[in-house]
């Protein structure tokens, strides 16, 4: 059975510089499944979960036509419109970069930052979410036990998954992933994978990848973009 | 709630970046207003051309313009020479640890106050010059200028070596790889090619040696008088506004000092218009 | 051919190390003669005079021969002058790097490059002439006092903690912008729980430098309440005394051999303030490009 469509996109067209990055890009994403999103270098593959988050926006010189819907409580939003606060989107979007980029600061804080900002949460509920997010990343037994000591020094694979539990203690509804595994070893990947697959059970997973084993391991749709553009969309084969 | 915090903190953001960029203009305001009887009387360009003679009624500021130009312009004939020098031995001459000394030592001198330098010359440098030319006091345009060159030198010279740095490695690869030498590759390809850069400093530098007033103030004399030669005594527009502040707030002497910061301001913004035309990177003055 | 490039292959880098050598000579000239003349006067009773350290410290008695009250003077002159600049200044550094447009940017970029090209007796004079403009409105209110001091120089240093704000806030690279805000954080969220702490290094830096143009300003204070002698600075609203001011008036209206000595050890004091600043600035630096190189 289809799921249904978690975030659509519409005639998206995306320049920046005056170039053109996204063409008329109309995309679904199905509800809690792992889309995988692939195209040679430069097809715009980036700059797509950019437009899902609005992240774009903190870059000068871009400009976005077209529109994004993406469903929440049952019905569709377009998230460009203004009554949808910002913040309140990258809330129920997180995402997960190529290069992991914890702050200067402890694990846990690193992990407690989003709630941090989001404010009005008491203290215990803070410390079981971290925990929570931390089993969740599959980090949890490696941490636990220096869960105040800077997150810098931990090694890239754990970094990342720092970076995961970091997005997931917002429960997000979707999760952006942008080459989250191009930077690590062959095993640390495969259990960012294994983790991935089991998030999906909660949350809609847009992957971005260079790798097609990774994608055909556990992508339930692949969607491949070519100069800006849906080139073709098919199931794992 | 929060968000109401927020934007009052960013109302503060726009309001002291506004405040500051006023704060520049009501400076020059201020200076207006208080030296307006002077404007009113359509007398500007009399003080600008006259001597100071206050028994005679005469309030012009002509002999400190010309005492600050000489002064100023004199260190800058000894220090563009003297900087360029140094930032060539700097970039291009020595390696490694000593031009890494060299580098320290210099962004160390922008440091040292300005007061130390007019304290040193009364008592090392003014006694030298009195001896050596055996004429006067030694407290002359000579001596301030030799002590405000060791002033304005290490701006030149940090903004030179910036400007050299700044010239594409790969113009140098191609002249050093059709056998030219490393002093061929400065002479032809990085001196050219980073003129903009060396005017600018020169600019910002002549801005630092108009606008200081300590060292001539303490080593040039300050005899209201058109200096005639380099040994003669002379004042500055800055120590000029310094000595005769203190008279009465109503006397033309106290207002022809509003029309001294009226000039050195207007002087200031113009070296600044002309950092700016000259296309600078903002990151680039040194103090 | 040959002759002018054997001349310019040894000519420039003899004249470079000329230039070099007379630069430095001279410096080593001015810091030498400082403290050949001057060593001897270093101690305790240079700063303190005759009356014991701790009850000067604490206030209790006046020093009547020592350099207490100008050192005093100038640092209450620094606290407060950097009080006032860095509010105002990390707040216009912020607006110009983080919200202001291209536009206004380069606007208000204009005024802030006049600014800090300003001579600092045209800022002094600026000062004592609101204070003459204060007078006139409110009689026998306001004269030149510490409080004025404090102002002007705060607008002298206003531009360097502007600049260096913005510039450490440009700084950083697009990947630490887009951390915080991708987990929904607001736009000052980002600036205050991010970027600030990120940029810190490069503002401390900034920070110190303002501390050493506070330290050594003469002209500025000249015009806007420092006094020969006021002794340790009661209110704001009173005279001081400064170390540089002190160096400037020792050198001209020294009576004894002994008065002279003191000017010496001022300017030895003073100069090693601004050296040490700058260590500690250059050292703050050093640990910026060291986290810059970390992150990468």
């Amino acid at each position: 059975m289809e799921n249904a469509v978690k975030i659509r996109t519409e005639n998206l067209c995306f320049s920046y510089n005056g170039r053109t990055i996204l063409r008329n890009a109309s995309i679904d994403f199905a509800e809690r499944e792992i889309s995988a999103i692939v195209g040679p270098s430069g097809s715009g593959k980036s700059t797509l979960l950019m437009t899902l988050n609005r992240l774009w926006e903190t870059i000068p010189r871009c400009t976005l036509r077209g529109r994004v819907e993406m469903k929440v409580d049952g019905r569709y939003y377009d998230i460009y419109e203004k009554s949808y606060p910002v913040t309140r989107l990258r809330r129920q979007v997180g995402m997960v970069f190529q290069i992991p980029n914890p702050l200067p600061m402890s694990i846990y804080k690193n992990v407690a930052f989003p709630l941090q900002l989001k404010g009005g949460l008491a203290k215990e509920t803070v410390s079981a979410r971290v925990e929570e997010c931390l089993r969740k990343a599959r980090l949890w037994d490696e941490v636990h036990y220096r869960l105040h000591s800077t997150a810098l020094d931990l090694s890239g694979g754990q970094q990342q998954r720092l970076c995961i539990a970091r997005a997931l203690i917002l429960r997000p509804e979707v999760l952006l992933l942008d080459e989250p595994t191009s930077a690590l070893d062959h095993a640390t990947a495969r259990a960012i994978e294994e983790l991935l697959l089991e998030l999906k059970q909660s949350c809609t997973i847009l992957l971005v990848s260079h790798y097609l084993d990774q994608v055909t391991r556990i992508a339930d749709t692949i969607i491949e973009l070519h100069n800006g553009t849906l080139v073709r969309r098919g199931g794992r084969t | 709630m929060k968000r109401a915090n927020e934007q009052a903190v960013e109302g503060f953001f726009v309001l002291s970046a506004y405040f500051s960029a006023l704060l520049t203009v009501a400076l020059f305001g201020f200076m207006l207003v208080l030296g307006l009887p002077l404007f009113a009387e359509g007398r500007i360009f009399s003080i600008m051309a006259q001597p100071w003679a206050p028994h005679l009624g005469q309030f012009g500021i002509q002999p400190m313009i010309v005492g600050t130009l000489a002064i100023s312009l004199l260190s800058m004939l000894f220090a563009f020479p003297l900087s360029l020098g140094c930032a060539v031995l700097i970039s291009v001459v020595s390696k490694g640890k000593v031009s890494w000394l060299l580098r320290k030592t210099v962004e160390m001198m922008t440091g040292i106050p300005t007061v130390i330098y007019g304290f040193v010359g009364i008592f090392l440098l003014v006694p030298l010059v009195r001896e050596f030319f055996a004429a006067g006091s030694g407290m002359c345009v000579l001596s301030a200028s030799l002590m405000l060159t060791l002033l304005v030198s290490p701006t030149m010279i940090l903004f030179f070596c910036e400007s050299f740095a700044r010239v594409p490695d790969s113009y140098g690869k191609a002249a050093l790889a059709v056998g030219g030498t490393e002093v061929q590759k400065f002479l032809h390809v990085t001196l050219p090619n980073s003129w903009p850069g060396v005017v600018i400093g020169f600019t910002l530098a002549l801005g630092r040696a108009l606008g200081d007033t300590l060292i001539a103030l303490m080593i040039a004399g300050n005899a209201v008088q058109t200096p005639g030669s380099l040994l003669d005594s002379a004042r500055t527009l800055t120590s000029h506004i310094a000595l005769v502040f203190a008279a009465d707030y109503e006397s033309p002497e106290f207002k022809a000092i509003f029309a001294c910061g009226i000039f050195l301001y207007l002087f200031t913004t113009f070296l600044m218009m002309a950092v700016r035309l000259l296309g600078v990177g903002r990151e680039r003055w040194a103090r | 051919m040959g002759a002018v490039r054997r001349l310019q292959e040894v000519g420039v880098p003899f004249f470079s190390w000329l230039c070099g050598v007379l630069l430095l000579g001279s410096v080593i000239a001015v810091i030498g003669y400082l403290f050949v003349h001057g060593w001897r006067s270093i101690g305790l009773s240079l700063i303190f005079g005759t009356t014991p350290p701790l009850d000067a410290l604490l206030m209790k008695r006046h020093v009547f021969n020592g350099l207490f009250p100008a050192v005093a003077g100038t640092l209450s002159l620094i606290v407060l002058s950097v009080c006032w600049a860095i509010p105002i200044g990390m707040a216009s550094g912020i607006y110009l790097a983080e919200y202001a447009g291209p536009g206004t940017k380069a606007f208000l970029n204009l005024f802030f490059d006049i600014l800090a090209g300003l001579p600092s007796i045209v800022v002094g004079l600026f000062g004592f002439s609101a204070t003459v403009f204060l007078n006139r409105l409110f009689p026998g209110s306001i004269h030149p006092c510490l409080l004025i001091s404090s102002i002007a120089l705060a607008f002298l240093v206003l531009p360097y903690i502007i600049r260096t704000t913005q510039m450490a806030l440009e700084g950083l690279p697009l990947s630490a912008r887009m951390t915080a805000l991708s987990l929904g954080a607001s736009k000052l969220q980002n600036i205050v729980h991010v970027l600030l702490p990120q940029s810190l290094s490069g503002i401390v830096s900034g920070v110190i430098l303002a501390i050493g143009r506070c330290a050594e300003d003469t002209a500025v204070i000249m015009l806007t309440g420092v006094v020969a002698s006021a002794g340790v600075p009661r209110s704001l609203f009173s005279h001081y005394e400064a170390l540089p001011f002190y160096i400037f008036y020792i050198s001209s209206q020294y009576t004894d051999r002994e008065e002279l000595a003191t000017g010496y050890g001022a300017a030895i004091i003073l100069l090693c303030i601004c050296l040490v600043l700058f260590l500690l600035a250059f050292v703050v630096k050093r640990q910026v490009s060291y986290h810059a190189l970390y992150r990468a």
